[in-house]
C-alpha cells in the first residue's frame, strides 16, 4: 500500500492550499483528484481577489480580465434599480487554468498530485482514519484533508457531516458564450482586452441571484436559486436561466454567438460553524464545510483560507476544537459564519423580496427627488430592516 | 436551445457503469403519488438525466453534469449518487 504523511482529497483551491501548506512544512503529501486534470470538474460563478490568491500561491496567477466595474441590479418586477461600484484587485478567471496553476504550485512545493482517481471511503480504527480507499486502490496516511467539494461524499460516508437539504442549498446553472475579444470590447465599451466587468442581479419570486461576467473572449452567465423553492414550485433551473437571459437583455447580447459550455453546481448555503469540521485525524475544508460567501458567491477565497488552516491542522494533528477555533479566527471564514442568520432569512422567509422592494423604492425616491418618500420608507422599516439592509448592500459588493 | 444541444458542448468520457441508481423503485411510486409529475429529481436536474417512463424513473446517466442536485432534492434519499470512476464523466474547460 502507498503510504504518505498526508492525503488530500480534491485538487481545487482548498485542496491545493492544504497541500501547499503541508508540503511546505516538509511533509510527504499526496493529492488525489477525480477529474482528468485539476479544475475539470469545477464550476464557479464569482470573481477572485488577485492579491489574496497571490499572497498564498505567488505571482503569475492566470486570469481573464480585470473587473473594473461591478453593476448590481435589483429587480422589483421587470424594471431594475442599478448600482455601480468600481472595485480594485478583482479579476475573472476560468477554473481549468486557475485550478491547474494552483495545483502546479503545490507540486513545486513537493506535493504529489494524481488525477483521474476518485476517493471512495476512509477506513477507520478507533476513531482514527488509517487509510483511504480509491477506485485505483488504497493509500494510508497519518492524517487526511477532505477538500472534496460541495458533494462531500467521503465526509458523509464517514459520518462527519450530513448531506445538504433543499432548504440550505442553491442550484446554479451557467453558460459560457464564445465572443471574440474585439466584439466583447465593443458590446461593453471596454478600452482594451484586459478590462472587464461583472454584473450581479437579484430577482424575487422565485428568488434568483444571477451573474454575468466577462472572460477574455467569452461571456459567462448564470443563475442560482434555492432548491426548495424550485422543487416546490416545479420550476426547471434551465427555464429560469432562459427567462433570466430575456429579462436582463443578455439574450439579445449573445444572439448569434455560440454556446461554448454548459455547467451546473450546487452552492451550499449552510454549514460552518453549525457542522463538524473534523473527526480524529481528518479535516474538512472549502465547499465541504459550506464555505461560500452567501451574497457574493465567492467560495474561492474561503476555500483557500480554510485549506491552509486544514493543511496546518493535518501537519500538527490538531484536535478538532483547535481546528474549529483556527477557522473561526480567520476573517474570511468568520464573516461567512456571521452571515448565516441573514442567509437563513433569505432562504426561508421572503426577506429578500422585502429588501429589494425597499432598496428599489428608496433609490427611486432619491432619484426623483422624493425625499419624503425615502424618509417614509426608512421610518416604516427602521426597526427590523435597516440594519440588515445596510449589511446586505455592503456585502453585495 | 434544447438541453441536449447544451450538453453537446461538454467534453465527456463515458463510464460503462452508471454512477447513479435508484435504491428502491417502489419509493418512486410513493413519491409520484405525493408530489405528482414532474417528480423533484426530474424537475431539478438541469441535464434531463431523469425521466418517468412506464411508472418508473429511468436514468440517462451519460447526460449527468455531476452537480448533485437530484440527490439533495429527492425527498426519500432514494438516489444512490456517486462520482464517475477513473476520471470519467464530464471534463469542463471554461467554467
Amino acid at each position: 500500500m502507498l503510504d504518505y504523511d498526508i492525503v488530500v482529497v480534491g485538487a481545487g483551491p482548498a485542496g491545493s492550499a492544504a497541500a501547499l501548506k503541508a508540503a511546505s512544512e516538509g511533509k510527504k503529501v499526496l493529492v488525489i483528484e477525480r477529474g482528468p486534470e485539476p479544475g475539470s470538474k469545477n464550476v464557479s460563478g464569482a470573481m477572485i481577489r488577485k492579491d489574496y490568491v497571490t499572497s498564498v500561491f505567488g505571482e503569475d496567477m492566470p486570469f481573464e480580465r480585470n473587473v473594473e466595474t461591478i453593476k448590481l441590479s435589483l429587480y422589483n418586477g421587470n424594471k431594475p434599480v442599478n448600482i455601480e461600484f468600481h472595485p480594485e484587485g478583482l479579476v475573472t478567471t476560468g477554473r481549468l487554468k486557475f485550478d491547474k496553476w494552483l495545483s502546479s504550485v503545490s507540486e513545486k512545493a513537493g506535493a504529489m498530485v494524481i488525477p483521474k482517481t476518485t476517493a471512495l471511503k476512509l477506513n477507520w480504527e478507533n476513531g482514527i482514519a488509517k487509510s483511504l480507499t480509491t477506485d485505483r486502490g488504497e493509500v494510508s496516511a497519518k492524517s487526511f484533508v477532505l477538500a472534496e467539494g460541495v458533494n462531500s461524499l467521503v465526509s458523509m460516508e464517514s459520518g462527519i457531516k450530513g448531506d445538504w437539504t433543499p432548504e440550505n442549498s442553491v442550484q446554479a446553472v451557467k453558460m459560457v458564450y464564445s465572443i471574440k475579444k474585439g466584439d466583447l470590447n465593443t458590446i461593453f465599451g471596454f478600452p482594451d482586452d484586459n478590462t472587464g466587468m461583472s454584473w450581479r442581479m437579484i430577482m424575487t419570486d422565485p428568488l434568483v441571484a444571477g451573474f454575468m461576467y466577462t472572460y477574455k473572449d467569452s461571456l459567462a452567465v448564470g443563475i442560482g436559486s434555492p432548491i426548495k423553492e424550485l422543487v416546490d414550485r416545479k420550476i426547471r433551473p434551465e427555464k429560469l436561466l432562459d427567462d433570466f437571459l430575456e429579462m436582463t437583455g443578455i439574450a439579445e447580447k449573445v444572439k448569434g454567438y455560440s454556446l461554448r459550455e454548459y455547467s451546473a453546481k450546487i452552492i451550499p448555503e449552510g454549514g460552518f460553524p453549525d457542522i463538524n469540521v473534523a473527526k480524529g485525524n481528518v479535516y474538512l475544508c472549502g465547499d465541504a464545510l459550506g464555505l461560500v460567501d452567501p451574497l457574493t458567491f465567492d467560495g474561492i477565497t474561503p476555500a483557500i483560507a480554510s485549506g491552509i488552516i486544514a493543511g496546518e491542522a493535518a501537519v500538527y494533528n490538531y484536535d478538532k476544537e483547535i481546528y474549529r477555533y483556527n477557522l473561526m479566527k480567520n476573517p474570511e471564514i468568520s464573516k461567512i459564519a456571521k452571515e448565516r442568520k441573514l442567509e437563513t432569512d433569505f432562504m426561508t422567509g421572503n426577506k429578500a423580496g422585502e429588501y429589494i422592494n425597499m432598496v428599489s423604492s428608496m433609490l427611486e425616491g432619491w432619484a426623483s427627488g422624493d425625499l419624503m418618500g425615502i424618509r417614509n420608507t426608512m421610518v416604516s422599516n427602521y426597526r427590523n430592516l435597516i440594519p440588515d439592509l445596510m449589511t446586505f448592500v455592503m456585502r453585495m459588493r | 436551445m434544447r438541453t441536449e444541444e447544451k450538453l453537446y458542448t461538454l467534453r465527456y468520457k463515458k463510464d460503462d457503469k452508471s454512477h447513479l441508481a435508484i435504491k428502491d423503485v417502489n419509493t418512486c411510486l410513493e413519491c409520484t403519488a405525493k408530489y405528482g409529475e414532474p417528480q423533484p429529481c426530474v424537475s431539478i436536474c438541469p441535464a434531463n438525466v431523469f425521466s418517468w417512463q412506464n411508472n418508473r424513473i429511468v436514468i440517462g446517466y451519460e447526460n449527468c453534469v455531476e452537480c448533485g442536485a437530484s440527490r439533495i432534492a429527492c425527498p426519500y434519499e432514494n438516489i444512490d449518487w456517486n462520482y464517475p470512476r477513473f476520471g470519467k464523466g464530464i471534463a469542463l474547460r471554461y467554467a
